[in-house]
This record gives C-alpha cells, sequence and structure tokens, in this order.
C-alpha cells in the first residue's frame, strides 16, 4: 500500500518535532481552510511573499505525506552566498532553484521536472519579497506551468503575519501571531496570462477576508457635513444613504438618519455603539406615534439637539472623512418654525432663527422681533442649546406634496402628524426660503434636486452638483473627484 | 485521608470545564462559549500545578497566557518596522515580572513594568531607529500592551502565591459574571439597566462561592462580601474599557479568532479585577 505507514525521514521529524512546535508557540500559526489541501495528491501552491518565514509556514499547513514531496521556488543567488544557508534549505525544505536572469535556461524546467515525478510546487509569483504588507503583480510563470499541467490542482494561499515577524529589511525575528488563508482549488482554463490574473485575484480575495487590524490614521482635518434636505416622502433617506455609501469609496463616510450608519469603502460597516445614539433613537420612535403637531414637537425637538449633538460625537469616534446629514438639525428646525408660524418667517427672521439656533444669537439686539415671535428660541439659548453645526452643503430634495402623500401612503406605515398635503407643502415652502437664505446669506452651497425622479438618477444628480461645486472642504473625497462608474 | 474537600472541589471543577468542553463541541453552542472554554482550563491548569506541584511551575502557564494575549495585542496594533527591538523588550518584561513573582519578591514584581519595562521601552525605540514620527504613539501602544496584558495578568498570579483558593475564587467569580454578560447580551437590553444587571445578578452567586469557599481562603465575611459585590463593578468597568480599545483595534467580536481578538477578548474581565482585588486584599489583611 502507498499510504502503509513508513519511517519518517530525519528532515520531516525535524519538521514534526523542532520547526512545527517552535513556529506555533512562538508564532501562533492560524489555519484557515486546511482542508483544501487534505486530500490534494499534487498541487502547486501559489502564495504571496513577505517574509523568509512563508516557507517555513506553508510547511506548517502541509499534509504529513507531502512534508518531503513538496518543493518550493527559491532563488538560487541568494542562498549561494552563504553555503550553510544552503544546504539548511535542501536539508528542510528541498527547493527547487532558479537563477534569475540565468539566460536562455527556461526557468520552468526544475518545477516542470518535479511536477511530472507526482511532486508539489509552492511558487510565489510576486518574484521577491515586497514590501511589507504590499502584494505585487503575479509573474505569468505560474500561468504558463499550470497551462502544462491542467490536471494538476493550483491552490491559492495568502499569508499574513511574517511582514511584521520577520519582514525583508531586518533581521531580528518576533513573535507576532500568523494566519495562513487557504483558498479553495483551482484547475487551468483559459489563457496563461488570465488563469494567473485570477490566481491573483482569490488570493487578494482571501486576503480581503483577513480580519483587520488597527490602523494609525491621522487625523487633521476637520470631516465636512452635506446635508440633505426634503419633506417626508421626497426620498432623502434613500440619497442621503445613497450618497454615503457613495462618497465613503476610498474612506469612511456616516450616515446620521434614524439610526446613525457607517460606511466604508462603498459598503456598509457596524458601527459601535454610542450611548447618545441610543438616547436618540428611542426620542425618534417616540416622534412617529405622536398624535398631534403639539405633541410631536417637544420630542422632536429634543431628538435634533441630540441629533446635533450625535455629529459632534460622531467626529471624535468614529473619524468619519465626511459626515452625511438625513436632514440638517439646524436647518430643519428652521424651517418647522414656518410650520407653526407661516406668516412670520420671513427672509430677515429666517436668518434671525438661523443666527440664534448657530450660537450666533449675541450678534442680535435682545429685542430682536424674533424671540418675540418664537419664546421658545430665548428658552433654547437660555439653556445653552442653541450651538447646531451649520452644514458644509445642502442638497434640497424638492418634491410635490401630493408625489411624497402617494409615497408615503404606498409605504404603508402609519401617518406622522404633520403629514397632510397642507403641512407639508408648508414645510417645503420653508425648506426653499432656508435654501436661499443659506446660500445668500451664510454662502454655504445650497443646490436644489427634482425629487420625482428615481433613486438612482437622484444620487448621480446629487454628486454631480458636488463635483461641480468644488468645495474645498470636500476635496479630499476621492469618490468625487474620480469619476465613479454610476455617472 | 486521601481526599480532602480541597481535593474533591479541584475534582468538581475539572468536571464542569470537562462538561462544558463537551457541550460546546457537541452543540457548537455560541462561539463566545466555545472561545473562553480553553482559556478557563489555562487558569485550571495554572491553579492545579501551583497548588499540588509547585507554585514555581504553574505560575508559567499564566506567564505563557500573558506571552499569548500579548503578541495578539502586538499582532493588532499598527507598529512601525522600527519598533521591533521596541517589541521585544516588551515581551522580555514577561519572564523578569514572573520570575520576580514565582521568586516572592513583591518589590520588584510591583516596580518591574511601571519602572523598568517604562524606561527601557522608550530609549530602545529611540536607540534603534531614527524615524521620529509617530515615536510618541508606538511606545504609548507598546507601554498600553505591556500594562494591561502583562502586569495587570501578573498580579492573578502574585495573588494565587498568597492564596491559591482566593485566586481561585477570583477566577470563578471573574467566570461567573461574563457568564451573566453574555447571557444577559443575549437579548438587547437599554445600556443603562443592562450594566446595573450585570453588576447585581452576579453579585448573590459569588457572594454565596465566596462563603463556601471561606475555609481555605481564609477571608474574613466583610471582605468576602465587597468582592461579591466589587468584582462584577470592575468586571464591567474592564469590559467596557477593553471593549473601546477593541473597537479600535480592529477586533470583530463576531469573527474572534486566535490573533485576532479572541485572547484579549477572553481576559479583558480580568484586567481591571487582578491589580484592584490584589492590592485590596493587600491592603486590609495582614496576611497578604
Amino acid at each position: 500500500m502507498d499510504r502503509a505507514w513508513r519511517l519518517p525521514s530525519i528532515p520531516a521529524l525535524v519538521h514534526l518535532l523542532f520547526i512545527r512546535p517552535v513556529l506555533k508557540l512562538l508564532f501562533g500559526v492560524h489555519v484557515e481552510g486546511r482542508e483544501h489541501l487534505a486530500d490534494l495528491d499534487r498541487f502547486i501552491v501559489v502564495a504571496n511573499h513577505n517574509s523568509h518565514l512563508d516557507t517555513l509556514l506553508l510547511f506548517q499547513v502541509l499534509p504529513l505525506r507531502h512534508l518531503r514531496r513538496t518543493h518550493p521556488v527559491a532563488a538560487f543567488e541568494y542562498f549561494s552566498r552563504s553555503r550553510f544557508g544552503r544546504w539548511l534549505a535542501e536539508f528542510l525544505v528541498q527547493p527547487v532553484w532558479i537563477v534569475r536572469g540565468g539566460g536562455d535556461e527556461d526557468p520552468l524546467a526544475g518545477m516542470r521536472a518535479r511536477l511530472s515525478r507526482g511532486r508539489s510546487i509552492i511558487i510565489f509569483p510576486e518574484g521577491t519579497r515586497g514590501r511589507a504588507g504590499e502584494m505585487a503583480r503575479f509573474k505569468t510563470g505560474v500561468g504558463r506551468l499550470a497551462a502544462e499541467f491542467p490536471d494538476v490542482p493550483v491552490v491559492p494561499v495568502f499569508l499574513t503575519g511574517p511582514e511584521k515577524a520577520l519582514p525583508k529589511t531586518r533581521s531580528l525575528l518576533i513573535p507576532i501571531w500568523n494566519q495562513v488563508s487557504v483558498g479553495p482549488p483551482c484547475f487551468f482554463h483559459g489563457s496563461a496570462g488570465e488563469f494567473t490574473a485570477e490566481l491573483e485575484g482569490a488570493v487578494r480575495e482571501l486576503a480581503a477576508g483577513v480580519v483587520p487590524s488597527h490602523r494609525r490614521r491621522k487625523r487633521t482635518r476637520r470631516p465636512p457635513t452635506l446635508a440633505v434636505l426634503g419633506i417626508d416622502g421626497s426620498g432623502k433617506s434613500t440619497l442621503s444613504r445613497a450618497l454615503a455609501r457613495r462618497l465613503s469609496a476610498d474612506g469612511r463616510a456616516c450616515l446620521v438618519s434614524d439610526g446613525v450608519e457607517l460606511f466604508e469603502g462603498g459598503a456598509a460597516v457596524q458601527a459601535p455603539p454610542l450611548l447618545t445614539e441610543k438616547v436618540r433613537t428611542t426620542l425618534g420612535r417616540r416622534t412617529k406615534v405622536a398624535g398631534s403637531l403639539k405633541s410631536y414637537k417637544i420630542p422632536k425637538l429634543a431628538e435634533l439637539l441630540l441629533r446635533d449633538h450625535v455629529v459632534d460625537g460622531l467626529r471624535d469616534w468614529y473619524a468619519p472623512d465626511v459626515i452625511v446629514l438625513d436632514g440638517s438639525p439646524l436647518l430643519n428646525i428652521t424651517a418647522w418654525t414656518g410650520l407653526y408660524r407661516r406668516e412670520a418667517l420671513s427672509q430677515a427672521m429666517c436668518l434671525s432663527v438661523l443666527r440664534v439656533l448657530s450660537g450666533q444669537g449675541m450678534s442680535l439686539p435682545a429685542d430682536d422681533p424674533v424671540y418675540r415671535t418664537f419664546p421658545e428660541l430665548g428658552t433654547v439659548e437660555r439653556l445653552r442649546l442653541a450651538h447646531l453645526g451649520v452644514p458644509d452643503a445642502v442638497l434640497f430634495l424638492d418634491v410635490d406634496p401630493g408625489v411624497s402623500m402617494e409615497r408615503i401612503r404606498s409605504r404603508g406605515e402609519e401617518r406622522q402628524a404633520h403629514e397632510t398635503a397642507d403641512k407639508l407643502d408648508r414645510l417645503r415652502d420653508g425648506y426653499r426660503l432656508v435654501c436661499r437664505v443659506v446660500e445668500g446669506e451664510l454662502g454655504i452651497a445650497a443646490r436644489t434636486l427634482d425629487g420625482a425622479l428615481g433613486a438612482e438618477d437622484v444620487a448621480d444628480r446629487a454628486m454631480e452638483e458636488l463635483r461641480r461645486l468644488e468645495l474645498p472642504a470636500f476635496a479630499h473625497l476621492t469618490g468625487l473627484t474620480e469619476v465613479d462608474s454610476h455617472g | 485521608m486521601p481526599f480532602e474537600a480541597p481535593q474533591i472541589t479541584v475534582a468538581a471543577l475539572f468536571a464542569v470545564l470537562t462538561l462544558l468542553a463537551l457541550i460546546g463541541r457537541r452543540l457548537g453552542v455560541a462561539s463566545a462559549v466555545l472561545t473562553y472554554v480553553p482559556y478557563l482550563w489555562a487558569f485550571f491548569l495554572f491553579f492545579v500545578l501551583s497548588e499540588f506541584v509547585s507554585f514555581a511551575v504553574g505560575i508559567w502557564v499564566l506567564a505563557a497566557l500573558s506571552f499569548l494575549a500579548l503578541r495578539e495585542f502586538f499582532t493588532l496594533v499598527d507598529l512601525r518596522i522600527q519598533d521591533r527591538w521596541g517589541i521585544l523588550a516588551a515581551y522580555l518584561a514577561i519572564p523578569f515580572m514572573f520570575w520576580f513573582i514565582q521568586g516572592d519578591w513583591y518589590g520588584m514584581f510591583i516596580i518591574s513594568i511601571p519602572v523598568y519595562a517604562f524606561l527601557v521601552i522608550p530609549a530602545v525605540i529611540a536607540l534603534s531607529g531614527r524615524e521620529v514620527e509617530g515615536s510618541v504613539l508606538s511606545i504609548g501602544a507598546l507601554d498600553l500592551g505591556l500594562f494591561f496584558l502583562v502586569y495587570c495578568i501578573g498580579h492573578i498570579g502574585y495573588l494565587a502565591l498568597y492564596s491559591t483558593w482566593t485566586a481561585i475564587l477570583v477566577v470563578a467569580a471573574v467566570a461567573v459574571c461574563d457568564l451573566f454578560a453574555w447571557l444577559l447580551k443575549a437579548r438587547d437590553r437599554a445600556p443603562v439597566p443592562g450594566v446595573a444587571l450585570e453588576i447585581l445578578a452576579p453579585a448573590p452567586v459569588i457572594a454565596v462561592l465566596a462563603l463556601a469557599v471561606r475555609p481555605w481562603t481564609g477571608l474574613p465575611l466583610v471582605h468576602s462580601l465587597v468582592l461579591a459585590v466589587g468584582i462584577p463593578g470592575l468586571v464591567a468597568l474592564g469590559c467596557h474599557t477593553i471593549d473601546h480599545l477593541e473597537a479600535d483595534l480592529g477586533i470583530d467580536r463576531r469573527r474572534l479568532q486566535p490573533g485576532r481578538g479572541e485572547v484579549i477578548n477572553t481576559l479583558k474581565s480580568f484586567v481591571y479585577v487582578g491589580p484592584v482585588v490584589f492590592h485590596y486584599l493587600r491592603y486590609f489583611l495582614d496576611t497578604y
């Protein structure tokens, strides 16, 4: 029987009794997907290369019967410098030597010979050890080799840890946890170039599957805020979510909507909880079931004030590159004043309200008409709650109240206190006025979008508007500067 | 008498742990329990070796646990390539500190990391590279790992030197707190009553435990009761603090694996309990 028990050779014993335990003890090797190698008789392992530790780590993963039947590809000139080093390499891993720039000698010859003898090969297709943590493009040699042996499975492997434990430029080995991720085997198809690219993709995919770790980031920039305004049912939640997703293409974006959502690299990620946020969502639920405008007012105001507080917290806690607000507390409250006192809201009054709420009330005289019309503002100021953030850019999603009422009806939820055509119409007027004042008096870019369009179209338009505005506060967002695939 | 109460208790603990491990394997219960069990085994091994073989042998199990945690921390934290000698110096602090513990050299144990490692690491970093940018953060990160995962855990070792049974009680109490926290977190509760429950629910259980092992720990009644309330509070504080750090380290509690948060996440409850309980008892009791 082929697999009958045989006395292991001395190098195999060294692996089993010395190298494996020492590596495990000092470098805690964690293996994912070991089963992908278990049943193979012959294989080509393809891995990223950062360190001399890589080969030994791969030998840690090999099934026992392959220990002496697997040959890593190694550069001869590196080992030719030391006779002992070469002997050790020969003794432990029996490499296939290749000579870089070896003239007309076929570099694949050695590998071909081993494979046709039923042996297995380990290749690092990046050619040489890359810079720590970076992966270079794969060279096509592996694709050509696989093309010659289409029945030999090629196993992609991603190694992480060696680039920290023994990086290229250092000789000091330090204990760091290593992880070996083995992917499912693939068989050759297509052309050598295509197959190489596919293998590289497979290794990169394994790399993406590794749990991410701590990254130092420099936080010198205050993340800008982008406010999306619109009456209920205008699709502003959908738009702000789409914008947060798109703006996070190369960084982090935070969305403050009914809850706080965090986006990274164009996808939603789990946000660690904030206590204020929990209180706010509880309040938010309360407003949704309010019976009248009166009982709606106080929780809604508290919710908006807290929402503003949360935005401050987000800057410190999540360090996003941009914050997208589904409704700006400052502008919403201002527009809402029009809902309660329609006749009183003029351009001048609106500006005063904005000034008071954003903490510039000191510049107004104490007998300013705004305090008489809206005595609540005086209270808010006395309670030192009037320091709401001014957004860096505003998008107003304008839609006819009739259309939005239709959308609210089709959602099938219970209607909120203010969701009647008449009130929404007043609210719409309020938002329009606020946008005019914000743009004209405060010098903040405010753009109006047609909310009757489909969600994707609106998001495209919004990105287009932001790009055209060329605001310095948004200049760092590559999602804006580069033409995205949607645009 | 061949079997006395302590031995029987140890046997019972052994049985409970085996049962836990078996149940975990068989049912594949929530991963939190599965990852926890091996670390309980490590503590168990530490106590059995120090009580029935020799403390000088058992303490190295705890040292190994510290090493695992510190290695995980250094794997996760974003250190610069030139911090390598500093990392090595931090690792070297482990054998020294645990050697002082097993030799009952309190003075050296208590200053080894806060004084010597604290002074050596910045010096090593300054000597080993010319790149200055990021040195402050690197030294801070190295010290943080060393203090939390070696110095704080080491206090449990020193507690075991004074009284193995007190240390067993502390570890069991922390395990009880973690169990309650796990059970309570299974339901999504509002934060405030949740934390209060996590502190108040385990207290009676710990009080019963503390009173049951009083003949061996020799703890006075008052202190047993103080510990019963204090330990859950410290566990909650420690968990909250380390959770905060975990979020920065990138530890994803849904995807714990060795080297990616498993060790730190398991030991987080001990980080505050170890030193505070140790110094509390040392202050109030003459035998410590």
